[in-house]
C-alpha cells in the first residue's frame, strides 16, 4: 500500500492538468484509497504516468549485433556498477539489457515496445527481453518482407495470407506488425532495393511496396490487433523522400497505421547539397488525417550507432562515411544493417535532421498522435530524451541551439519560426498517454482508478532537462524501484503479446514451405510460450474506421 | 573499415552461387555444412543445387574439403593476408605486382579467375575458418576479409561468415555482449564491464597468474592452451564442469559431471548465423545441469559477505 501525497498530478487522459491530488496504490494498482502504508510525501513535485515508449530498439540480434561492433564507443559508455540491487552493465549507444531497465526506469520510464523482431531470431529477443528488468515490454515482428507473405500477395491470396499473419505474429509472440522498407530488403537480398511505391519487388512480377502496406495495415485491421500497422516507410533517409512518405500515407487512407521516425521521412530538396525539411507538407496532411499516428525519430548531436532492418540504406550509409559496416540478412524474412554514426551540428544534412524532429513535434498539433522517440539508438541514446523535452518547451532554449547551427542551414529548415512551447500535460501526452493509447494499452498511461501503478515523480523545476533526468522516485507495478536517483529495488517486467485468431490448418500450409526454404525445423521456429516472462496476452478486437 | 557483412545460412541455402572456403576444412570439421547449408543444397534461386554453385577452397594444404570444391587454390603458409590485400586491389582495377603476387604461391592468372567469378556471381559468400583467423596474422587476417567481402557489395552481393564450431561458443559471445557489451575479453573486477583482448583474454591472465581461481565450463584449455597457462592451472583451485572427465579435469582440483547438453539437459544453442535453437533433451540423466550447478554455487557464494569494488577479482573463462 503506498499514498502519494502533495503532487500536482499531470494525467491528461483522465482530463487532470496538474492539480494537487492524493494518489492511492495497491497490490500494484491505482486505487480510490488506502489506509496504512507508506506515505510519498510528494509536495512540490510533478505526478506523471510511468513513460511508454512506443518506438525503440533494446533488445534483439541486431542491436546485439551492434553492441559487439562498438567497443571504442563502449569503453566511453557510462558505468553501472554492480550492487546489491543492481547488476553490472554499461549505458551508452546500445546499453546492455540490465542497464537498459535501469536507464529507461531512471528517467521515469516503464513499458516499452521493441519495434523490429525478426521472427527467426525471435527467440533471442525475448531472451533480452527476459534479462531487461522493470520494463513492461512489447515487440513487433518484421512482416513486409517475409516471402511466404510476398508468395501469397503475388497470388492474390489476401485470406490465406492474413491467416499466415496471425500464426507468425503469436509464433514470435509478438504484440504487433511491422512493416520496414516493405519489399525493398528482399530486393537488398539481390543488392537492390524498392524506393517508389510501384517498384516492382525483386524476384516477384506483381507485388509491390504499395501492395504490400496495403495488405498489412488491412489484416492488422481484421485481425483487431490493439496497436496499428507499424511502418518505416520507403526510401528512408533519402533527400526529396517526402514524396513517398505523402504517398503513403494516401495509401492508408481507411486503415489504422503508425507512422515510424517520421523525421526520417519528411525531406526535400533534390540532393545531399540540396537537402531541406518538409516537415511543413507532412504535418499538414497528417493533421488532417486521424487514422494516423507518428513518433518523431528526433535526432540529437553526437556519437551513436545507426540499426535498421533496412539493409539498403545502410549500405549507402556505409558508402557515405566510409566506417564500419555491419548487415545481417535473415534468410526469406527481413534483413539488417548497423552502421556508427555521428551527428554534427555544422553539417547541413544533420542540421536538417534534428530541425525537422521537433518541426514535426512542434507542427503536429495533436500530441494525442506524435510521440517523443529517437528511434533508439539511431537517432540519439534513449536517456537523451530529457534534452528534446527541454528543446519542446522552451522557444528561447531552440534559439540559443540554433546558433550552432551553420548559418546555412537556416534556409533549409523551418524551426526558427516555430514559437509553441509544450506545457508539461503535453509532455505527459507524448511521453506516456498517447504512446500508451497508440499501443492499445488500456491499463498504461493512465492513474485512474484500475491503471497498473506505473508512477514517475520529479522535482517541479526550471531547469527541464536536469527535472527529467532524475525523477526523484518512479514506482513500478507499486513498487519503488527509484528513490533519490538510485535504484533501491528491481522488479521484473511483463511481455505483452496478442494471439489472433487463425485456422490451426494454416500449419499444414506453412510447414512444407518452411522445410523447404529455412534451415531450421518448423518445430523449432514458434517461440515456447515458457520463454516469456510473466506473459500477458492482450485481446484483439477487429477496428473499422 | 571494419564490421562484418553477413547473413544467416538460410539466405546461403537459397541464393548463394559462389561459395568460397577459406582457411577451413569443413568436410571434417563441419560435416554437414555441404550438405545443410551450403554446395549440396537445392535453394530457392539456386534450383539445381550443386550444378548451379561454384565452390572455392583456399587453404595452405590439400584438405579432405578439396575434394568437394570445384577450384582449389593452395597459398603459402602465411601469406593469407598478402593474397586478400591483393584481390581487394585487383577488384578495383588497380595494378599488382607480379613479384607480390608470385611470394602468395597463386598466379595471376589464378587470382584474375576467382576475381572475374567473384564479380560475375549473383551471391558470393566467404566462409573463413581457423586457418585463415588464428595463423600468423590474426585478427588482421579476418578484418581484410570482411573488408574485401564488404567493398565486394559495390560489384554484387557478397557476405562473409566465421565457421565457428566448439559446441556453443556463439552463444557464449551473444550472451557476454547482452550482458556486458563486449563478446569476449572481459574484465569485471572492477564491479562494471571492462574490454581488453590480450590483457583480460583467458590465457593472458593464466600466463600472467592474475588470476587466483577458475572456473572452466563447456571447454578443455588443458588441451588447447600454451603450457605456461595450463601450469597456472595447476596452481590454483581450478574447477571444471563437464560431462566427461577432460585433460583439465585431471589437472583440476575439482570436476563436477553435468548433464550432457542436448543429451539429457536443455536449453539453448547459437548457431554459428547466431540464430538461436532449442534443445529438447531426448533422455533424463542422474547428473545436474550446468545451470543447476552454477546456480547452487552463486547462492552459496551469495551468502558470503558483501561483495566491494577493487577487493578481489572475478575471472570468467569460456
Amino acid at each position: 500500500m503506498l499514498r502519494i501525497t502533495g503532487g500536482q498530478v499531470y494525467d491528461p487522459a483522465n482530463n487532470v492538468h496538474g492539480v494537487v491530488r492524493d494518489l492511492c496504490i495497491e497490490n500494484g494498482r491505482v486505487v480510490a484509497d488506502v489506509s496504512g502504508g507508506r506515505t510519498i510525501d510528494a509536495s512540490g513535485m510533478i505526478v506523471f504516468p510511468g513513460g511508454v515508449d512506443v518506438h525503440t530498439h533494446v533488445a534483439g540480434a541486431a542491436l546485439n549485433f551492434a553492441r559487439g561492433m562498438i567497443p571504442e564507443q563502449q569503453r566511453m559508455a557510462r558505468a553501472i556498477t554492480r550492487s546489491k540491487v543492481q547488476r553490472a552493465g554499461i549505458g551508452g549507444s546500445t546499453p546492455t539489457t540490465f542497464a537498459t531497465g535501469y536507464l529507461y526506469a531512471g528517467l521515469g520510464y516503464t513499458t516499452v515496445n521493441e519495434a523490429a523482431v525478426p521472427i527467426l531470431s525471435a527467440r533471442h529477443t525475448h531472451e533480452e527481453l527476459h534479462d531487461t528488468p522493470i520494463l513492461d515490454k512489447s515487440c513487433c515482428a518484421l512482416m513486409a518482407n517475409n516471402e511466404l507473405l510476398l508468395d501469397l500477395f503475388e497470388a492474390g491470396e489476401f485470406e490465406k495470407a492474413r491467416e499466415v499473419t496471425a500464426w507468425l505474429i503469436y509464433a514470435a509472440k509478438a504484440y504487433g506488425v511491422k512493416a520496414v522498407n516493405p519489399g525493398g530488403v528482399t530486393g537488398w537480398k539481390w543488392g537492390k532495393d524498392c524506393k517508389g511505391l510501384h517498384d516492382v519487388v525483386p524476384g516477384y512480377n506483381k507485388v509491390t511496396p504499395g501492395k504490400i502496406i496495403s495488405a498489412l495495415a488491412k489484416i492488422v485491421d481484421d485481425l483487431g490487433l490493439p496497436h496499428p500497422l507499424h511502418l518505416h516507410c520507403n526510401n528512408l533517409g533519402a533527400p526529396g523522400n517526402f514524396t513517398t512518405t505523402l504517398e503513403t500515407m494516401k495509401l492508408l487512407e481507411g486503415n489504422r497505421a503508425h507512422m515510424a521516425h517520421l523525421q526520417y521521412h519528411s525531406y526535400g530538396g533534390d540532393d545531399w547539397y540540396t537537402m531541406k525539411s518538409e516537415s511543413a507538407t507532412i504535418a499538414e496532411y497528417f493533421n488532417a488525417h486521424p487514422n494516423l499516428t507518428t513518433d518523431a525519430g528526433a535526432v540529437l548531436f553526437g556519437d551513436t550507432v545507426t540499426i535498421t532492418a533496412d539493409g539498403p540504406w545502410q549500405h549507402l550509409l556505409y558508402k557515405l562515411t566510409g566506417k564500419k559496416w555491419g548487415n545481417i540478412d535473415v534468410e526469406n524474412e527481413t534483413g539488417c544493417g548497423v552502421v556508427p554514426y555521428v551527428y554534427k551540428e555544422k553539417n547541413l544534412v544533420n542540421a536538417v535532421q534534428w530541425a525537422v524532429g521537433l518541426e514535426l513535434l512542434l507542427l503536429i498539433n495533436d500530441p494525442w498522435r506524435v510521440f517523443l522517440t529517437t528511434d533508439h539508438p539511431n537517432g540519439a541514446a534513449f536517456w537523451r530524451y530529457p534534452e528534446i523535452i527541454q528543446l519542446l518547451m522552451s522557444s528561447e532554449f531552440r534559439k540559443e541551439e540554433l546558433k550552432k547551427l551553420a548559418p546555412k542551414a537556416m534556409k533549409r529548415i523551418i524551426l526558427p519560426e516555430l514559437t509553441r512551447e509544450y506545457t508539461l500535460s503535453e509532455i505527459a501526452i507524448i511521453t506516456s498517454a498517447g504512446p500508451a493509447r497508440a499501443l492499445g494499452l488500456k491499463q498504461k498511461g493512465h492513474l485512474g482508478i484500475g491503471a497498473d501503478a506505473d508512477v514517475a515523480i520529479f522535482n517541479a523545476g526550471k531547469d527541464v532537462a536536469r527535472m527529467f533526468s532524475y525523477p526523484r522516485y518512479v514506482i513500478k507495478s507499486g513498487e519503488v524501484v527509484i528513490e533519490e536517483g538510485e535504484i533501491r529495488k528491481t522488479v521484473d517486467g511483463k511481455g505483452f503479446l496478442v494471439k489472433p485468431h487463425y485456422d490451426p490448418k494454416i500449419e499444414d500450409y506453412i510447414r512444407p514451405l518452411f522445410q523447404q526454404v529455412y534451415t531450421m525445423s518448423f518445430d523449432n521456429y514458434p517461440v515456447e510460450m515458457s520463454r516469456i516472462m510473466h506473459p500477458d496476452i492482450q485481446p484483439c478486437m477487429p477496428h473499422n474506421l | 573499415m571494419g564490421g562484418k557483412v553477413s547473413c544467416t545460412l538460410g539466405e546461403v541455402k537459397n541464393r548463394a552461387d559462389l561459395i568460397i572456403y577459406w582457411g577451413g576444412n569443413p568436410a571434417e570439421c563441419h560435416p554437414r555444412h555441404f550438405t545443410k547449408y551450403t554446395i549440396m543444397q537445392k535453394g530457392k534461386y539456386v534450383p539445381n543445387g550443386r550444378k548451379d554453385r561454384t565452390m572455392v577452397l583456399v587453404d595452405i594444404r590439400e584438405t579432405p574439403s578439396a575434394k568437394a570444391a570445384d577450384i582449389f587454390l593452395q597459398v603459402r603458409p602465411t601469406k593469407d593476408f598478402e593474397v586478400i590485400t591483393l584481390l581487394r586491389a585487383m577488384i578495383k582495377d588497380q595494378p599488382v605486382d607480379e613479384a607480390a603476387v608470385a611470394e602468395t604461391g597463386l598466379s595471376l592468372e589464378q587470382l584474375r579467375d576467382l576475381v572475374a567469378r567473384m564479380k560475375a556471381c549473383k551471391f558470393g559468400v566467404f566462409f573463413f575458418g581457423m586457418g585463415l583467423s588464428m595463423t600468423r596474422g590474426k585478427h588482421m587476417n579476418s578484418a581484410a576479409l570482411l573488408t574485401l567481402a564488404a567493398e565486394m557489395n559495390a560489384f554484387t552481393k557478397f557476405v562473409a561468415m566465421p565457421m565457428r564450431g566448439h559446441g556453443n561458443v556463439t552463444g557464449g559471445d551473444v550472451i557476454l555482449r547482452y550482458t556486458t557489451g563486449y563478446p569476449f575479453g572481459i574484465s569485471l573486477s572492477r564491479g562494471y564491464p571492462r574490454f581488453n583482448p590480450g590483457e583480460f583474454s583467458t590465457i593472458d591472465l593464466l600466463i600472467r597468474g592474475d588470476c587466483d581461481a577458475a572456473l572452466i565450463l563447456g571447454a578443455d584449455p588443458g588441451a588447447t592452451m600454451p603450457q605456461p597457462a595450463i601450469e597456472h592451472l595447476k596452481r590454483i583451485p581450478t574447477i571444471v564442469l563437464d560431462p566427461k572427465v577432460t585433460h583439465t579435469s585431471r589437472l583440476a582440483r575439482v570436476h563436477i559431471t553435468t548433464a550432457a547438453t542436448g543429451i539429457s539437459a536443455g536449453g539453448t544453442v547459437y548457431r554459428m548465423d547466431e540464430i538461436p535453437l532449442p534443445l529438447r533433451p531426448p533422455l533424463k540423466g542422474p547428473y545436474p545441469t550446468d545451470e543447476e550447478v552454477i546456480r547452487r554455487i552463486r547462492e552459496a557464494v551469495a551468502k558470503k559477505a558483501d561483495w566491494m569494488p577493487g577487493m578481489n577479482g572475478v575471472v570468467a573463462a569460456a
